[in-house]
């Protein structure tokens, strides 16, 4: 009997791993044909591993004046302050929100709620137009401001708080502590989890935002990495073997952005999924 | 004394929560109703004047072929959205027997969705090149003599996008099934199979039930965020070829930055706003039909 679910066990691993290799194939493809020549592109049957290992596309995504070095430094900028003022202001936001008793406070969530349901699409428009008036339209700072604001972080910094027993933060009240300190000194440690998830997610939004940076930059010294991605596809269309190793450049950060927090990326996502 | 606690309480309330309303009101309410003005006028970014033209734009929206074009094309890219959220449920019971390497596998069916969009874009561009796309060289060498021309084709571009997003989305859809399976007892299933129902009733007539209210908070988040979408499809067709990939999304953006038509795309984009709003509220009267709390 056990020997019999084993096997069976086995026959599902393997049919599972089977799709899941399915799911991964177009980034073995995009790694392997980087690294090819021209010639082996589009050979079939697929060779998955090249018989020689060509360095020279991916040494010119990353030198000469267009280098993706450049993306990297305006990615990481745009990302890095984005992430740590949206986690900052989402974690404040969120504590007034859920343990603090004020007239209106409900009411306000459901307008910040209902802005959910604007699509950015309304709000690209008057954003380019503000901005512009604000002299900051092709500045990194049309997509650090805005981005330091996200509705959804508060959402989920505030299912957060809301688990946390309003015991613990009784007992300092009594203790003569304020809000403030409370806040600093007691949540915002039990929350580490909770923020490392939210600033993870919202990293990788930023680092994968291609829109906002589509709408709101100009300047090719400004581009962030999905718009220099664009712009050496669009200079390169027939070089597939430097499209892919420029894909690539694009997609490791958040694999290994991936590989190292995905306990938190999981947990987070499906907290504020199915709790919410 | 205690009026004066509440006052207090009053005021440190909206200190938490001022910084971030600032940027709330900067950001999202002002442009919001700035947006709203727009639609009454026929401002064009750089044009010497504007005036207001009334329901000018309503008018011309509705007139406009290709606005019919790109909200048929935004209802097939929307039907990713259920095939997404079926196949994620098959993998999700799947994953959640007993398996090895359960969670190597977990995260590698989730990799696709944390990457970059316009990245994976480039990806599937070449995967689906009409003539010697490795797709095509597999479809060929299963016996199909006429393989599709994927996005180069009006016919089969929507579907080549379509894949992709069902690719995409499927990690997510995943995730979220195998966090409410889990919460499945097991002994309800264990007494259904002492009464002898198979297999696939207990996942028919229980399983799929239980999970009805993540269907449908998946069903509606994934279709908001479908319809926002047009960053992949910018990156590779541009709404091409003709305007076969064009969707409303899309459609905006392009009124809006490549014919500088601010108050037409305004109009449009407030039209994406009332389909999200019906999407919601049909889910929503939808829901008492086949969700089981």
């Amino acid at each position: 009997m056990k020997i019999i679910t084993k096997t069976s066990h086995w026959w599902l691993t393997i049919l599972m791993a089977f799709f899941a290799i399915v799911m991964i194939l177009p980034f073995v493809w995009m790694f392997s044909t980087s690294f090819k020549t021209p010639a082996q592109v589009f050979e079939y049957p697929v060779r998955w591993l090249p018989s020689q290992w060509i360095w020279d596309h991916h040494i010119k995504v990353w030198t000469g004046p267009k280098s993706f070095g450049t993306y990297y430094i305006n990615s990481l900028k745009v990302s890095l302050i984005s992430t740590v003022g949206a986690t900052l202001l989402s974690a404040f936001a969120a504590y007034g929100f859920s343990r603090i008793e004020f007239k209106g406070r409900n009411a306000l969530f459901v307008v910040y709620l209902s802005m959910m349901m604007v699509p950015p699409q309304v709000l690209f428009v008057p954003k380019f137009l503000m901005f512009d008036s604000w002299g900051i339209y092709n500045t990194h700072w049309a997509l650090i401001l805005p981005g330091m604001f996200t509705i959804f972080g508060v959402f989920m910094m505030r299912q957060f708080f809301l688990s946390i027993p309003n015991e613990i933060s009784e007992s300092a009240f009594i203790d003569g502590a304020g809000h403030i300190r409370i806040f600093f000194r007691l949540i915002m440690p039990l929350a580490k989890p909770a923020l490392a998830t939210l600033a993870i997610i919202d990293f990788s939004w930023h680092w994968n935002d291609y829109e906002n940076a589509l709408v709101f930059l100009i300047d090719e010294s400004l581009y962030t990495v999905p718009l220099g991605l664009q712009n050496f596809i669009l200079e390169n269309n027939v070089d597939y073997n430097g499209m892919m190793a420029a894909a690539s450049a694009g997609i490791v950060p958040m694999l290994l952005v991936f590989i190292i927090g995905e306990r938190f990326i999981v947990q987070g996502i499906t907290n504020s999924a199915v709790k919410g | 004394m205690k009026r004066n606690w509440m006052k207090r309480q009053q005021l440190l309330g909206y200190l938490f929560i001022g910084p971030n309303m600032l940027g709330v009101v900067l950001f999202f309410i002002l442009p919001a109703i700035y947006s709203l003005y727009l639609v009454f006028t026929d401002y064009k970014f750089m044009a010497p004047k504007m005036s207001f033209i009334g329901l000018d734009n309503v008018k011309r929206l509705l007139r406009d072929e290709i606005f019919y074009v790109s909200l048929q094309n935004t209802v097939v890219f929307l039907l990713a959205v259920p095939i997404s959220i079926g196949l994620a449920f098959l993998v999700a019971l799947a994953l959640n027997r007993k398996l090895f390497f359960k969670k190597t596998l977990r995260a590698l069916y989730f990799m696709p969705y944390i990457t970059s969009g316009v990245a994976v874009a480039f990806v599937w561009m070449l995967l689906f090149h009409p003539k010697q796309g490795p797709i095509n060289a597999i479809l060929t060498s299963l016996g199909v003599s006429n393989p599709p021309g994927w996005l180069s084709t009006t016919e089969y571009s929507m579907l080549a996008i379509d894949i992709i997003w069902i690719w995409f989305m499927l990690g997510y859809n995943m995730i979220i099934y195998l966090a409410a399976l889990q919460e499945i007892s097991g002994e309800l299933l264990e007494a259904a199979k002492i009464d002898g129902a198979k297999p696939y009733q207990v996942t028919y007539k229980i399983v799929w039930p239980l999970v009805s209210p993540t269907t449908f908070l998946l069903m509606i988040t994934g279709l908001i965020m479908t319809i926002k979408t047009f960053g992949i499809i910018q990156a590779i067709t541009q709404g091409g070829p003709g305007n076969s990939t064009m969707i409303l999304s899309l459609f905006v953006y392009k009124n809006a930055f490549r014919y500088y038509e601010m108050g037409y795309a305004a109009t449009i984009s407030w039209a994406l706003f009332f389909i999200i709003m019906l999407i919601t509220l049909v889910q929503w009267w939808g829901q008492k039909r086949w969700v089981h709390y």
